[in-house]
């Protein structure tokens, strides 16, 4: 009973890495560059959710203001700075570096433009769910109605990237620019606006990982740094490419680190992470689920 | 090109004897200047050495690291723990930070130098985000509170007449000059070249005869040393070593001094240094009358913007961006 509590609390907390790295993986497919700035984007996200919630006090305002914002920010950080730095960077030999040295930049202006606005103090977000433990028979589990609604967020998210990416031509088109930009443009397709679509997805599904994940961690500017590297380790658990593969990296990652955390204590859950990320990167750098030979950049 | 110019360096006696001259430069001119503009100096100093480590492995050999810091805490760990178990003498603790920061650099580099692009920059920044959360779960490194680390007075009868500042800036200093001196022969040797060779084309490099594995490994130990070097200098300015002093932002802030300075020859290093340690501090004179979040978040906003912008307009450092623009203008003449 005890391992299938651990099992169900990790699920909880997986969903949400499932969904930092699906926002990871969907920027790195399109404009091969890990979106390091995306803690500081879902963070200033959560904010606005936040402050939503102060001035309406709804829950559901607050989800959609939140997720909005992560969309705006996602594309402006795209059309602003991204598509600039990579047309720069090609040409130099720094250009394996330089994008992500810009990702950082652009973190630490995120971050800081957060203290300036709302203070750096560590800020609680409600949730409309209990937090307390769901209680069958009388016995108390550690999987509560918010872990519930949590993970039925996630995956009704899911469930609709699906259809976008799977049924509508505008999930074709993403696809495709992902694939091969070249021959996508040849056949009349605008990649620079899909790639710029890309971000934006990215950042909205940022917020709602952000909103779902604050009424645990609480929200600070760097309050997310810590869900940045798990949401990588997820994406590169399920090969950097695939997103069905980033998001069974991210349940992998939360079960794991929850039966970790359980039977060993909370102080190895980073050490487990970083172990597993050191050893997937060198036994199977292309993940799980990635192709043999996939691109190692 | 690169070969043209390390023809025109001089040669490692005359660096030498620049490098005692100006270490004596400073040794006179640090009697003339206050106490705070000497503590910023010792600042600098640890800043620089920690650029060099990040020049060194960016610059030179082509790997990312955003986990800078992490190698600085296990050389000021090393350090600190030696003082308070055996009670080893100062001076000896320097060389063991630097033993020790090789020695994990070498362990790490083992399976850091087989990563490239994102999946190193991913690596060693979660190393970063890690290693301070390892702190706090070993009893023997003090929590969150960390060991004390006092490099305490001047020796015997200078004890009174020269002040801790001094005594800690002439210690900085020499390290950050030793270092300097180290890097530059380091980088205009053979292993130098090896290393730009590898950044350049590693299937060419390969090719001449130089192992590709074993020279990013050997990049990574060298790097760890200077950045263990580092941490004990920086841990030495702030006379702790604790978790709060080796987060994620120290490893981001020595990367964009690393980058504002010019990440592809050690002679900017310097200007780095002095840009991340001042930057702050002109604002703290600015901001006095603004409110405390403005005088705690702008310097970040500022350095990140310069960041951005330096990575944007010129990749390479501003020196290079001078040199690119000179060569294309005497072209058009």
């Amino acid at each position: 009973m005890n391992l299938i509590n651990t099992l169900i609390a990790g699920v909880s907390i997986g969903a949400i890495y499932s969904l930092i790295a699906f926002a990871l993986i969907l920027v790195w497919r399109s404009t091969r560059v890990v979106n390091f700035a995306q803690a500081g984007q879902a963070a200033f996200s959560t904010y606005i959710g936040l402050s939503i919630e102060k001035a309406l006090d709804n829950f559901w305002l607050a989800l959609i203001g939140a997720i909005i914002a992560g969309l705006v920010v996602g594309a402006f950080v795209e059309v602003v700075i991204v598509r600039f730095i990579v047309k720069r960077a090609t040409s130099a030999a720094t250009a394996t570096v330089a994008p992500v040295i810009a990702m950082l930049g652009l973190l630490g202006i995120f971050q800081g433009v957060m203290g300036l606005i709302w203070g750096g103090e560590y800020q609680a977000y409600p949730t409309a769910f209990s937090r307390d433990g769901i209680s069958i028979n009388g016995t108390q589990i550690p999987f509560s109605q918010n872990d519930l609604f949590v993970l039925l967020t996630v995956v009704v998210a899911m469930s609709i990237a699906a259809l976008i990416f799977q049924k509508t031509s505008l999930g074709l088109a993403m696809r495709a620019a992902a694939f091969a930009p070249e021959v996508t443009r040849l056949s009349g397709i605008r990649v620079s606006r899909i790639r710029t679509l890309g971000w934006a997805f990215a950042g909205g599904v940022g917020g709602l990982a952000g909103v779902l994940v604050a009424p645990t961690t609480f929200i600070a500017p760097n309050s997310f740094d810590l869900l940045l590297v798990f949401g990588f380790t997820a994406a590169v658990i399920g090969g950097l490419d695939s997103l069905i593969g980033g998001v069974l990296g991210g349940l992998a990652l939360g079960i794991g680190l929850s039966v970790v955390t359980g039977y060993l204590g909370g102080s190895y859950t980073f050490m487990t992470a970083f172990v597993l990320l050191i050893v997937v990167l060198l036994i199977r750098p292309q993940g799980i689920l990635g192709a043999r030979g996939a691109r190692r950049a | 090109m690169l070969a043209v110019r390390s023809s025109h360096k001089p040669s490692s006696t005359k660096r030498l004897l620049l490098a005692t001259v100006i270490g004596v430069a400073l040794f006179i001119g640090s009697n003339f200047v206050d106490e705070y503009r000497i503590f910023q100096g010792a600042q600098i100093a640890a800043y620089l050495v920690g650029i060099i480590s990040i020049v060194l492995l960016t610059g030179y050999s082509g790997q990312i690291t955003l986990g800078q810091g992490a190698f600085m805490a296990v050389g000021a760990y090393s350090a600190a723990i030696v003082v308070q178990e055996f009670g080893l003498p100062i001076w000896i603790t320097f060389f063991i930070a630097v033993l020790a920061a090789a020695l994990f650099g070498a362990i790490i580099g083992i399976s850091a130098g087989r990563l490239s692009g994102p999946y190193l920059a991913g690596a060693t920044l979660a190393f970063a985000v890690g290693i301070p959360a390892l702190a706090n779960a070993i009893p023997i490194l003090g929590g969150e509170q960390g060991l004390s680390f006092d490099i305490g007075y001047a020796p015997g009868k200078y004890a009174d007449t020269v002040s801790p500042y001094k005594w800690l800036f002439w210690i900085c200093a020499l390290c950050a000059i030793i270092a300097v001196v180290v890097a530059v022969n380091l980088t205009s040797s053979g292993l130098g070249r090896q290393w730009r060779a590898v950044r350049a084309h590693e299937t060419a490099a390969a090719l001449c005869g130089i192992n590709p594995a074993r020279s990013k490994v050997l990049a990574f130990t060298v790097s760890s040393g200077f950045a263990g070097l580092a941490g004990v200098s920086f841990s030495a300015t702030v006379g702790l070593v604790s978790p709060s002093g080796f987060t994620l932002a120290l490893s981001f802030l020595l990367l964009t001094g690393a980058i504002l300075g010019g990440i592809s020859h050690i002679s900017g290093a310097l200007g780095g240094a002095i840009i991340v340690v001042i930057i702050p501090t002109i604002f703290e004179s600015w901001t006095e009358e603004a409110s405390l979040g403005v005088a705690t978040y702008l310097p970040g906003i500022i350095v990140s913007a310069l960041l951005l912008l330096s990575i944007a307009l010129a990749p390479e450092g501003p020196t290079e961006a001078l040199h690119k623009l000179r060569h294309r203008k005497s072209k058009s003449h």
